[in-house]
C-alpha cells in the first residue's frame, strides 16, 4: 500500500540507492580507519611514501600539462572545423580510453623498447622504459582521451558566433580563440585538467608495464600500494591508499563544481 | 555603397543563389524573409565570416570578396547579443579598439562616447550576465559602433526582446542611424520595424532576393505571389488582363492602374477595400455587390469574407464593423480604387 505520495516503487528505488551509497562509504572508511592514526602518520612521513607522493605529483602534473597542451588544439579542430577523416580521427583518439591500461602499456613498451623510433629516442637520451619518464608517457597516453573529450565538448558549448563577432572587431582566428573562446572555456578546462590529473595520479597498469615497479625509482602511490601489499607491509599500502582516496574525493568535488558550468554559454 | 554582385554560397541546408543587392551610403536597408530564406548567411557573408562560392562584394568601391572579416570594417550585431560574458560592458565595447592597439586613453574616450550614445554609461562596470536583454543589446550595438564601421549589420536585433523594450530600442535605432549616418542592413520578420526604420526593403525567399523597393512599394505592389502572401495581401486572384486596363477575374471586370495583357495575378490588400450596405458611387472606382460570409474578430480588427462571385477578404476596424451592423448573409457593396489593385504577370513565384 502506498502512503501519501510515496509509492512502494519509489521507496524501493531510494532504498537501493541508500544501500549502495552506504556500501561505498563503508569500503572507503574501512581503508582509512584500518591503521591506528599514529601508525598511519608514521607511514605517511616515511621516506618511501614521501618518495611515492613526490614522484606521483611530479609525473601527474607533467602528464596533465602535456595532455592540456595537446588536447586544446586537437579538441578545437574537432569542435570547429570539418576535414576529411574527422570522424575516424575522433574514434581513434578515444581508443586508449576503452583499452585495458595493461594493453596500452604493452604497446608503449614495444614502441619505446624495440621500435626504431623508440631506439632513436633512447639513443639521444630519452629513455622511457623502466624510468620515471615512462610513467609520464603512460599517464599521458591513457588519460589524453579524457582531457580531449571534456575540452572538445567545452569548445562545442561556446557558440561560434562569439568568434565571428570577435573577427568583425579585428581579431585573427588565433586572437579570437585567445581572447574569447579560451577564457569562456576556463571552467571546462579546469574540470578536464582536474579529472585528468586525478586519473594520472592513480594510473597503474600502463605505468607498470612501461616503467616497471622498482622501489624508490618508479614507485608512484599506486605502485607503492601494489609493492607493499605484495610484500606484506600492510600499513604502508594503507597509507598510500588513504592518500589516493583523499585525492579522488577532492578532484571529484572540483570536477562537479566547475564541470557542471561547462555549457553556461 | 555596398554592392553584392551575383553572390552564391552553399552551406548544407542553407544557401544563397545568385544574390545581387545594392545598398546606398547611409541607407537604412531592411531584409525581410521567412526562416531559412538565407538572410543570416547573407549578413555573415557580407561580414566576411564565409567567403562566397561565386560573385563579388564591393564596399565603397573596394572589392572585399576575399578580405578577411577583421579587415572589412563591417560591424555585426546578433539577436542574442553575443556579448563576451567574461568581460565587463566597458571591455566589451572597447574590445575591437584594443585589437587595433590604439592608446588606452583614446579607447576609454571612444567607449564613453559609444556608451553615451546608447545610454548605458552607468552600466560600464557590469558584466553582461547581470544586464537585461535591452541593456545587453545596447552594449552590443555600442561595441559595433565604436569601430565606426562602414556598414552595420543587424541580425534580428530586436527579436529576443519583450514588446515594450523592442519599441524603445526601435526608436533608438532610428535615432542612432540619424545621428551617425551609418549604413545599416537590418534583418527582421517584423513589419513594424520595416515601416518605422527602412528606407528600402528586400524580400528574401529560398536563398534569393525576390523584390527590392520602398516599404510602400513592397506592401502595395508585390511582384510575385510569394511576396504578396508574405506581406499579407489576402486577396490574390488569377485573371486575364486586357489592353484597356482591366483584368477579368471570374465574371468581374476589375479596373487596374498598371494593366497588362495576358494571364496575370491581381493583388488587393484587405484594408484597401471599402464596405457598405448602401450602393457606393463609382467615381472611377471598382464597385461590386456581394453577400457577407464569415466574420472573424481579431483583436481590434474584424475580417469579413464577401462573396461577390469571387471571394474578397476585407479588414475593418471593430468600431466601423459594429456601426455598419454587418451580419452574415447581408447584401453589401464593396469598392476599391484601381490603384489598390496591383497586377503582375501570372506564374511569377519568386520574382524571376
Amino acid at each position: 500500500m502506498s502512503k501519501g505520495n510515496v509509492s512502494r516503487f519509489q521507496m524501493v528505488t531510494i532504498a537501493v540507492a541508500l544501500l549502495i551509497a552506504a556500501f561505498i562509504v563503508l569500503v572507503l572508511l574501512g581503508v582509512v580507519t584500518h591503521s591506528p592514526l599514529g601508525v598511519l602518520i608514521e607511514c605517511l612521513l616515511s621516506e618511501e611514501i614521501q618518495f611515492a607522493v613526490r614522484l606521483s605529483i611530479i609525473t601527474s602534473v607533467v602528464s596533465t600539462l602535456l595532455c592540456i597542451l595537446v588536447a586544446v588544439p586537437v579538441a578545437y579542430a574537432l569542435a570547429r572545423y570539418t576535414f576529411p577523416g574527422k570522424s575516424l580521427m575522433n574514434m581513434v583518439m578515444d581508443i586508449p580510453m576503452a583499452l585495458p591500461p595493461l594493453v596500452a602499456g604493452v604497446g608503449l613498451l614495444l614502441f619505446f623498447g624495440v621500435s626504431p623510433i623508440g631506439k632513436a629516442l633512447d639513443a639521444v637520451g630519452l629513455t622511457f622504459v623502466f624510468t620515471p619518464l615512462g610513467i609520464i608517457v603512460a599517464q599521458f597516453f591513457v588519460n589524453l582521451p579524457y582531457m580531449l573529450r571534456v575540452t572538445r565538448s567545452t569548445f562545442q558549448g561556446v557558440n561560434p558566433r562569439y568568434e565571428y563577432v570577435a573577427k568583425t572587431l579585428g581579431c585573427t582566428d588565433a586572437q579570437a580563440f585567445w581572447r574569447v573562446t579560451l577564457p569562456m572555456s576556463w571552467n571546462g578546462l579546469l574540470a578536464g585538467s582536474v579529472i585528468t590529473w586525478s586519473k594520472g595520479i592513480g594510473e597503474f597498469g600502463a605505468a607498470l608495464m612501461l616503467a616497471g615497479a622498482t622501489r624508490m625509482k618508479t614507485e608512484t602511490l599506486p605502485l607503492s600500494l601494489f609493492l607493499n601489499m605484495s610484500t606484506g607491509k600492510l600499513e604502508f599500502a594503507i597509507s598510500a591508499a588513504t592518500i589516493l582516496i583523499m585525492i579522488s574525493i577532492v578532484s571529484l568535488y572540483v570536477f562537479e563544481r566547475y564541470g557542471g558550468a561547462t555549457h553556461v554559454y | 555603397m555596398l554592392t553584392i554582385d551575383s553572390v552564391s554560397k552553399s552551406l548544407g541546408e542553407f544557401s544563397l543563389t545568385d544574390v545581387s543587392l545594392s545598398v546606398g551610403d547611409g541607407e537604412y536597408f531592411i531584409i525581410l524573409g521567412p526562416t531559412g530564406a538565407g538572410k543570416t548567411i547573407l549578413l555573415e557573408t557580407i561580414a566576411g565570416i564565409y567567403s562566397p562560392d561565386a560573385g563579388r562584394i564591393l564596399l565603397n568601391g573596394r572589392d572585399i570578396t576575399d578580405v578577411p572579416a577583421r579587415e572589412r570594417n563591417v560591424g555585426m550585431v546578433y539577436q542574442d547579443y553575443m556579448l563576451f560574458p567574461h568581460l565587463t560592458v566597458e571591455a566589451n565595447i572597447g574590445f575591437g579598439l584594443k585589437s587595433r592597439r590604439v592608446d588606452p586613453a583614446f579607447i576609454r574616450g571612444k567607449v564613453q562616447e559609444g556608451a553615451d550614445l546608447l545610454n548605458i554609461s552607468h552600466l560600464l562596470h557590469r558584466y553582461p550576465g547581470t544586464l537585461s536583454g535591452g541593456e545587453q543589446q545596447r552594449a552590443a550595438i555600442a561595441r559595433a559602433l565604436v569601430m565606426e564601421p562602414e556598414a552595420l549589420l543587424l541580425d534580428e536585433p530586436l527579436s529576443a526582446l519583450d514588446v515594450k523594450t523592442r519599441e524603445t530600442l526601435r526608436a533608438e535605432l532610428a535615432r542612432i542611424h540619424e545621428a551617425t549616418g551609418t549604413t545599416i542592413i537590418h534583418i527582421t520578420h517584423n513589419f513594424e520595424e520595416v515601416f518605422d526604420l527602412a528606407d528600402r526593403v528586400a524580400i528574401m525567399h529560398g536563398g534569393d532576393v525576390v523584390q527590392v523597393g520602398t516599404p510602400e512599394e513592397i506592401f502595395q505592389r508585390p511582384n510575385s505571389d510569394f511576396v504578396a502572401g508574405f506581406v499579407g495581401v489576402e486577396n490574390l486572384f488569377c485573371g486575364e488582363g486586357s489592353p484597356d486596363g482591366t483584368v477579368t477575374v471570374g465574371d468581374l471586370r476589375i479596373r487596374v492602374e498598371n494593366g497588362m495583357p495576358g494571364p496575370v495575378s491581381l493583388a488587393i490588400r484587405p484594408e484597401d477595400i471599402l464596405l457598405s450596405k448602401k450602393i457606393l458611387p463609382e467615381n472611377g472606382k471598382n464597385v461590386f455587390s456581394g453577400r457577407v460570409g464569415t466574420v472573424r474578430q481579431n483583436g481590434g480588427l474584424v475580417r469579413v469574407c464577401i462573396d461577390a462571385g469571387i471571394p474578397f477578404r476585407v479588414t475593418l476596424t471593430r468600431q466601423g464593423f459594429e456601426e455598419a451592423g454587418f451580419t452574415p448573409g447581408d447584401a453589401v457593396y464593396l469598392a476599391f480604387r484601381p490603384s489598390a489593385a496591383h497586377v503582375y504577370p501570372s506564374g511569377v513565384q519568386e520574382g524571376a
